[in-house]
């Protein structure tokens, strides 16, 4: 499997998610609301040697990737780390319609800027079989599209879909996106969890490898299931070949102080840190602090 | 008792949920799902060959013979649902609002104690971290007597006029910002406070709905003194995702909560918390415990593994049962009548 970038650039900090207050993430979307104040921040992050960003398929991915498509010559040695789906953007047509309805709607309705006509047919079998792999298969489509022409690295499934999946034990699901993402995306598959034991475990036993899981890691144990030992003794016990491991959340929403929340990094066996920071100052501290094997 | 036999019935929004999480406890076997839609039955038959899948919830019962269920259907069948359990010795966990008319609530939750059954009500906030400390704190009289709360809800549900009608546009069915939002913001000042022994100066607005409220506000008065506010709105498009916010304000300080965490305003030092005089933050940080397994936040893990751990006797079962759900039903009630009766014409 491909190495991934051991450093890569998040951005939570600028669609107002802060998970520790709701105060700080408003200031941060009226900030970043100008998309300019963005590339700023990314070419910072640049400036100081990262080369690796992880975007979330929210309402302005697309803009944010038409920029950099249309600035290739500057930016074409980025790699991308795209997860999907953004689950808010489906939230309320859900809630509105139910589930099958949206999903039709995603895929039948919303669609100018996909590729239409192969969709219908595909969707239409799709529905008719009541085939949920091929239904997942749509659904990537319609998120990657997004991303289409940049250097995609790895396609990340979000956590709230990884984990809902893992509960249900569906092995099949799984293996089918891991498939297809290898396949038709020459991209390395990537799974984001917050139960990176037990996810580490299944996949072991339903042999599936060469996958990238994300995972909120920090000294704390937020966002952890089920405890920080149980993590600790999955990372340190597992082989880099099949399965590389990314730590998110590493400051646990600032809970932690970015020296001993890398402390503690550093003293794992990882092999990549994604980070989410607008000041300099903090991009070029992290950067720093960051030391994995 | 071997493992817990579990049927599911409505495999909507909530059903599927709820199914990832219980499937994780490991004295937990769901052997039967119920919905009225074949096509999730279709794919989870599909992918979980050994489940067995029905149309009919009666038919689950009859057939599965399941020790407990998880009720996720549209509020006004949770009554038919719950009492055909009852009827058959089976423990229930039964989605918020308990049922979509006072009376129901009332008679399954005399039937449920009558049969001594685990019965359990989906307000998960009692089982939110943030919640349980303020629940603590206040049994601890860290602000002293509660003289004045209270409690908000926002969430961005409805943004647009609907295009098609569902059980959420009408309130006998269940839907509307009163029982789908409101009646968490409720349930938390049940739990935290108590229930109100009267309830004036409801008002309600519609902005997209036809049929129900979007926004309704009240005042809760109590028989010691204490009285309380509540605002919720569900066409709030400033919040991403749905916001509990309690202030509580005590003759010994105050506290300001959401999901997040909490600010506390001491008049004095306490010498037990810790807390110093003036402002504390504490954050979820500071009082979250883990969960063995998480989908969708801590607290509904916790709230299912609660359930199921009562059934094993390992929890005693009464944190949110029944008689919790019989009373967010009686104020949501209240709301109603007080409603009516403050319109102009
Ligand atoms: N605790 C929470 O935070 C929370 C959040 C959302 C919903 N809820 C509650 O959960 C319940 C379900 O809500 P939802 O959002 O999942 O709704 P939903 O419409 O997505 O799901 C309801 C499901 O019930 C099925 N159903 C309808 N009639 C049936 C019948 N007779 N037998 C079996 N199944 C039947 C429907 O086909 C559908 O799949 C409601 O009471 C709702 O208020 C709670």
């Amino acid at each position: 499997m491909e190495k991934i970038d051991k450093i890569i650039f998040g951005d939570n900090q600028f669609f107002g998610i802060n998970h520790m207050s709701q105060e700080k993430a408003q200031q941060l979307s009226e900030k970043f609301f100008n998309i300019e104040n963005i590339y700023k921040v990314y070419d910072i992050a640049f400036a100081n040697g990262i080369q690796a960003v992880m975007l979330n398929s929210n309402d302005r991915a697309r803009e944010i990737c038409d920029y950099f498509r249309n600035h290739k010559s500057q930016y074409g040695h980025l790699s991308w780390y795209p997860s999907i789906p953004y689950p808010h953007k489906y939230a309320n047509m859900v809630n509105e319609k139910g589930i099958f309805p949206a999903i039709n709607d995603v895929l039948f309705k919303n669609n100018t800027a996909l590729g239409v006509l192969g969709m219908v047919a595909k969707g239409g079998m799709a529905v008719l079989n009541k085939d949920a792999i091929e239904l997942m298969k749509m659904l990537v489509d319609v998120e990657a599209k997004i991303y289409k022409g940049l250097n995609v690295k790895v396609i990340f499934l979000q956590n709230i879909i990884v984990d809902l999946l893992l509960g249900y034990d569906f092995k099949d699901v799984f293996y089918e996106y891991c498939e297809y993402i290898r396949k038709k995306y020459h991209a390395i598959p990537g799974l984001i969890t917050q139960n990176l034991p037990f996810l580490k475990k299944k996949l072991e036993e339903w042999q599936i490898e060469e996958v990238v899981i994300c995972s909120s890691i920090n000294k704390i144990g937020y966002l952890m299931s089920p405890d920080v030992p149980t993590y600790v003794e999955t990372i340190n016990n597992n082989h880099s070949d099949k399965y590389q491991l990314m730590a998110m959340s590493t400051l646990a929403s600032g809970a932690i102080r970015a020296k001993d929340a890398y402390e503690f990094i550093n003293s794992l066996n990882l092999q990549s840190v994604v980070f989410g920071a607008s000041s300099e100052k903090n991009i070029q501290e992290t950067v720093s602090l960051i030391n994995i094997k | 008792m071997n493992k817990i036999k579990l049927g599911i019935i409505g495999m909507g929004r909530m059903g599927i949920t709820h199914y990832s999480i219980i499937n994780s406890h490991p004295d937990v076997e769901i052997v039967s799902v119920a919905d009225t839609s074949k096509m999730i039955l279709d794919i989870l038959k599909k992918y979980v060959p050994d489940l067995q899948v029905f149309k009919d919830y009666k038919e689950l019962i009859d057939a599965s013979k399941p020790d407990a269920i998880i009720v996720c259907t549209p509020p006004n069948l949770h009554y038919e649902v719950c009492n055909y359990a009852c009827e058959h010795d089976i423990h229930v966990f039964c989605e918020k609002p308990f049922t979509a008319n006072i009376e129901q609530a009332k008679e399954l939750k005399e039937k449920f104690a009558a049969k001594s059954l685990i019965n359990q009500v989906g307000y998960v906030n009692r089982f939110n971290d943030i919640f349980m400390t303020v629940k603590k704190y206040i049994n601890e009289g860290l602000i002293g007597n509660i003289v004045r709360f209270r409690s908000e809800m926002f969430t961005c549900t409805v943004t647009k006029k609907e295009e098609t009608e569902s059980w959420r546009s009408f309130r006998e069915n269940g839907g509307g910002a009163v029982y789908e939002i409101a009646a968490h913001a409720i349930d938390l000042v049940d739990y935290l406070i108590g229930k109100p022994d009267k309830i004036v100066g409801t008002s309600m607005n519609q902005i997209y709905s036809k049929h129900v409220e979007d926004i309704v506000s009240s005042t809760f008065v109590y028989n010691n003194g204490t009285s309380g506010t509540l605002y919720v709105n569900w066409c709030d498009t400033s919040y991403r995702k749905p916001a509990n916010k309690l202030e509580l304000f005590g003759i010994k300080g105050k506290i300001l909560a959401d999901q997040h965490g909490l600010k506390i305003f001491l008049n004095a030092d306490d010498l037990q918390t810790g807390y110093k005089k003036g402002w504390n933050t504490v954050y979820i940080t500071d009082v979250f415990t883990s969960v063995d397994f998480y989908v969708r936040g801590n607290e509904f893990t916790r709230q299912l593994y609660y359930f199921a751990d009562s059934i094993l006797k390992k929890e005693s079962g009464n944190k949110c049962d029944f008689s919790a759900g019989y009373d967010a039903q009686y104020v949501m009630n209240q709301l109603f009548v007080d409603s009516e009766s403050n319109k102009l014409n």
